[in-house]
């Protein structure tokens, strides 16, 4: 086994083990965003939350694989951390764009929710008769 | 709320175009266009002409609750899904008192602005053109009310 091989295995058991971390970390904490945006509605809420977590996944997962074979090629232990060190690098940066992302898309269904019963904004300026 | 009627002025091309846009857009409170000029408005609003629709736009709740100008403005955009949350934010009153202003320029102006969008040239030729065009239903389907 080379370096090259080596470089490869220890980017994608660092890369699968940091995607799982994040997506189980959404997962847990965005959930009582959800069923507060759902109105309590739990089910549902836990039904979107699994979809996002899925589409997490599957966005990851596939940056993860189409970047296995792109960078410098290693020769020595050196290079190979250098290497892996940038690969990380890419994927934790792409991680951290999901992740805010995600956040993004959790709190625009909160306010979307909390704006569905908003009251009135202004008081009525005065009442008139109204026929039937 | 269940029900937000929009007294608007249909010898005014640029309240119809409102109107048009405001019927496209996907609403939280149903809204119901009505001419002030028209017997259903006479008739769902006895004491309507008080309020003086000719002047700038009325929007009155199904429980009697009336805005005015600025004020109605606003209440459209908050009856709107996509625009409540502008609507809350013109509600501050330093946006307010400007929306207000610019509403009653518009409409103090809105048949100069109308004659401009239809090419014409005097306000009969504008009510003669918008005359031509059909009126679209006054109301909801079942939402007419009897003229007595």
């Amino acid at each position: 086994m080379n370096y090259v091989v080596g470089t490869y295995i220890l980017y994608l058991v660092i890369s699968v083990a940091l995607t799982v971390w994040v997506a189980r970390t959404l997962h847990k904490n965005g959930r009582l965003f959800l069923v507060d945006a759902f109105h309590g509605n739990e089910p549902l809420a836990d039904s979107i939350n699994h979809l996002l977590v899925v589409g997490f996944y599957l966005v990851n997962s596939g940056y993860v694989s189409l970047a296995l074979k792109y960078g410098d090629k290693a020769a020595d232990l050196q290079q190979l951390l250098e290497a892996l060190s940038t690969k990380v690098g890419a994927v934790l940066l792409i991680l951290g764009v999901m992740h805010f992302f995600n956040l993004y898309v959790f709190s625009k269904m909160r306010k979307r929710a909390l704006l569905h019963g908003a009251p009135p904004p202004i008081p009525p300026q005065g009442y008139t008769p109204v026929a039937e | 709320m269940k029900k937000l009627y929009i007294l608007y002025d249909s010898e005014c091309e640029l309240c119809r175009r409102s109107r048009v846009w405001l019927g496209r857009q996907p609403a939280f409170v149903p809204l119901v266009f009505i001419p002030f000029q028209s017997a259903e408005a006479e008739c769902r609003f006895p004491a309507l002409k008080e309020l003086r629709p000719d002047e700038e736009i009325v929007v009155i709740d199904d429980a009697g609750a009336v805005w005015q100008g600025g004020a109605a403005w606003v209440m459209c955009l908050w009856a709107l899904q996509e625009y409540r949350e502008w609507s809350l934010r013109l509600a501050q009153p330093a946006l307010l008192s400007l929306a207000r202003r610019m509403c009653e320029v518009v409409s103090a102006n809105r048949y100069k602005l109308s004659r401009w969008l239809t090419k014409a040239k005097s306000n009969d030729e504008l009510r003669h053109k918008l005359a031509q065009i059909p009126t679209q239903p006054p109301c909801l389907p079942g939402g007419y009310c009897k003229t007595r």
